[in-house]
């Protein structure tokens, strides 16, 4: 067994793009994602009509399926039922998105909840503008206890974008399997994918962790 | 109100009855007429960017000629996730348990174990497992071997996580207790302490079993056989992919929502009378 150096030095201009690739697609899905999260959010809270159902059931189905399912499933059929031209990438991105929106949805809304009522009220009672009561009272609470949620959240999306390269986008595993592919060395560049992975996971995990224990350490 | 109208027990429910939680609304006809029109915004949205023409040809037959394929691979869906979490649940619960045994750097080394394997993506830990590690071992694993370890490892190491805080949520005292009144030590471990960690364990158990059934459609990357890689290999084949696809999604969703509620019921059934 020898562990061949050279071939991850030599690819190692090829797998920084991958990661930057990654990055890209984590980030673009990331900005959609919250943007779909506060919508289906504002819908959950809702609590009742048509919006908060067709929300529910976003939510309901996104959480239900695969993620796999749902890139391979906006990759081949959306061009068929929506007319639409869809490149790997947007499709990848579209299905990240459409991912992170469902989780992020009820991250906020526990957020949300977990502010105790009593501060919206007292501040309505009071007459503050209703903007001014989510903006500078709900929001700013809300965020800070869902900070490791949104954290753990984004190792999840980071992972999850791995499958992109089923679909042929170019980033960390896709330039992997076609290196691996050309030179037969499979251990050395799935190891070198893993470190890199691990690089861009444990720091936020271990952020969220540390985060996590200061909000408990502060509600004792 | 005008009390003497209403008989008593009517009173009485009125009273004790529990007032619903507090919404964030305040109007009750801005918040219904908010939902409707956003409502139906989205909805006329997505009827505008249908293809109604090509809906109009979607051939549900497939599905019929099809079944027994999809069928099968869901029941392998389900039987290659139950095998992998139980084998996970069991090098799981033994790795928690010697870590509460173990001096302060063996620890360290389940912790890394913990750490690696549970922030690594499966995807790239299968393609490490299937083409990687014969390698290594100089035994080359089949597919669905490869899946199998690639699942069970994974798991085994969010289940360690879970056990352990499974059993650090265990008082302290209850351990120390049965030591004081003298019980053996297999049932200091057994009924005291395990028999309360497993209570505790399951909704963070099935939270990691519906993962890791949505998780083994990724096995369809080394063509396994499961649902996911029949779905793909029946739409590349029978060019409808809308069809198949769309029930693979539905049995997935399925099969989730019968776990999840499972999980319900057991945690409902094990649940500490007080």
């Amino acid at each position: 067994m020898n562990f061949d150096l050279q071939i991850i030095v030599q690819n190692l201009p090829l797998l920084a793009k991958g990661a930057a690739s990654t990055l890209v697609l984590v980030g673009t899905a990331l900005i959609v994602g919250t943007a779909l999260g506060v919508l289906a959010c504002m819908g959950r809270m809702l609590e009742r009509g048509l919006f908060f159902r067709i929300c529910s059931a976003y939510i309901y189905v996104m959480r239900g399926i695969p993620e796999m399912l749902v890139m391979f499933w906006i990759y081949y059929c959306a061009p068929l039922v929506l007319d639409a031209r869809l490149t790997p990438f947007s499709s990848a991105v579209t299905a990240m998105s459409l991912y992170a929106g469902a989780f992020l949805a009820e991250i906020f809304r526990a957020g949300i909840n977990a502010v105790p009522s009593g501060q919206r009220e007292a501040a309505r009672a009071l007459g503050v503008p209703e903007a001014t009561v989510w903006l500078e009272i709900i929001v700013p609470q809300a965020f800070r206890v869902t900070i490791p949620a949104i954290l753990g959240l984004v190792t999840l999306v980071v992972k999850v974008s791995g499958l992109a390269s089923l679909l042929g986008v170019g980033e960390l595993v896709y330039e992997a399997t076609i290196i691996s592919g050309q030179s037969y060395r499979y251990f050395e560049l799935f190891t070198a994918v893993g470190v890199f992975y691990l690089m861009m996971i444990i720091p936020v995990s271990y952020l969220a962790q540390v985060y996590e224990r200061r909000l408990s350490q502060r509600a004792q | 109100m005008k009390v003497t109208d209403k008989p008593m027990d009517e009173m009485a429910h009125a009273l004790t009855a529990p007032t619903s939680k507090q919404s964030v609304w305040r109007g009750i006809q801005t918040r219904d007429a908010v939902s409707l029109a956003l409502g139906i915004a989205v909805l006329v949205l997505m009827a505008l960017s249908i293809n109604w023409r090509f809906v109009g040809t979607l051939d549900a037959s497939v599905i019929v000629k099809y079944w027994r394929p999809l069928a099968e691979g869901a029941a392998k869906t389900v039987l290659i996730t139950s095998c992998s979490l139980v084998a996970g649940f069991l090098v799981g619960g033994l790795l928690a348990i010697v870590y509460q045994l173990v001096p302060r750097f063996l620890r360290s080394v389940i912790w890394l174990y913990v750490e690696v394997f549970r922030n690594l993506p499966l995807i790239v830990f299968l393609f490490w497992v299937h083409f990687g590690l014969p390698r290594l071992t100089g035994y080359p694993t089949s597919a669905i071997e490869s899946g199998f370890l690639a699942l069970t490892i994974q798991s085994s190491a969010y289940l360690t996580d879970i056990t352990r805080a499974g059993i650090q949520a265990v008082p302290r005292g209850q351990f120390e207790a049965a030591k004081a009144l003298g019980l053996p030590l297999v049932s200091r471990w057994g009924p005291v302490l395990l028999k309360k960690t497993l209570k505790i364990m399951i909704p963070p158990f099935s939270n990691v079993a519906l993962s890791f059934l949505s998780g083994s459609s990724l096995l369809t990357v080394l063509q396994v056989g499961e649902l996911m890689t029949m779905a793909t290999r029946i739409s590349d084949f029978s060019f409808k992919p809308i069809e198949v696809m769309t029930l693979a999604g539905v049995i997935y969703f399925v099969l989730n929502f019968v776990v999840g509620r499972i999980a319900k019921q057991v945690e409902v059934a094990t649940r500490t009378p007080r």
